[in-house]
């Protein structure tokens, strides 16, 4: 059933097509919310909550865009809600064009092998490059760049200017990249 | 920026500035042919690109139980 179809069922009070709704949703929730948070435990939590937002807020829903892209702006507003309230953490600070951009180490990027279940170093490096950075600058790249929101959209989503997102995209990209290329070069 | 004549640092700059958007603009046009004759320009294009990927491959999927758990906290469970 089309998802335009499923909504209008969910809000005269059809359970089964609001069941369906979550079902066809949860993964990509659960996904975008352990990207973010990179804790199973706090993505569960997330996905629980977001949903919990969606039902309560259905009637709100205009159906102009999809369901999933109003999902990623509670999923957002959640994990940047979550992140305020952990004031022990602290991020690095990526305003230097010195440091983003310049090299100290040099890595044979070739030589990487290819991402998949196996490769837990991989997955290690790739969650503690990320984790370092601060949520706002996450949600952008993960928006943008992992699930392939246009700058727009991004923008619309996180509440910035245009100029904002891309800002933050290149200065994440940046660091992420630097980070990595660090940690192949080990 | 010069756009004849652009550095690194303004190529790197751009590269992570414009990913996935339109190339064309004359500024545009003078980055890719420094980067076409630039290997170090190139390297770097090359590994941004190769970072993305990456983080893009890295899913995670829904466990069962977290599933179950959620119809729960809905109180969904009987639509299953």
């Amino acid at each position: 059933m089309e998802e335009s179809k499923l909504v209008e069922l969910a809000k005269s009070g059809d359970r089964q097509a609001l069941a369906q709704l979550v079902k066809n949703n949860e993964q990509t929730v659960y996904n975008f919310s352990f990207k973010i948070c990179r804790n199973r435990d706090k993505a569960e939590h997330i996905m629980q909550e977001t949903f919990f937002s969606m039902i309560k807020s259905l009637h709100q829903f205009d159906g102009n865009s999809k369901i999933s892209t109003w999902l990623y702006r509670i999923v957002s507003n959640h994990c940047l809600m979550l992140a305020r309230k952990d004031k022990s953490r602290t991020f690095v600070s990526i305003d230097n064009d010195d440091e983003l951009y310049g090299d100290k180490y040099t890595a044979d990027w070739s030589n990487i092998p290819n991402l998949n279940i196996e490769n837990t170093e991989l997955k290690k490096i790739l969650d503690e490059s990320i984790d370092k950075l601060s949520p706002e600058y996450r949600i952008v790249f993960l928006l943008r760049d992992v699930e392939g929101l246009s700058t727009e959209e991004t923008a619309e989503l996180t509440e910035l200017t245009v100029p904002a997102v891309k800002s933050r995209l290149h200065r994440a990209r940046a660091f992420l990249r630097k980070e990595l290329n660090e940690a192949f070069s080990r | 920026m010069s756009e004849e004549k652009p550095k690194c640092k303004d190529v790197m700059q751009h590269i992570c500035e414009s990913l996935g958007e339109e190339l064309n603009s004359d500024k545009c046009v003078a980055i890719k042919n420094h980067l076409d004759s630039c290997p170090d320009c190139k390297s770097y294009f090359k590994t941004v690109e190769l970072t993305i990927d990456y983080y893009k491959q890295y899913k995670v999927e829904i466990p069962k139980e977290a599933h179950s758990r959620l119809m729960n906290f809905l109180d969904l469970s009987d639509c299953e």
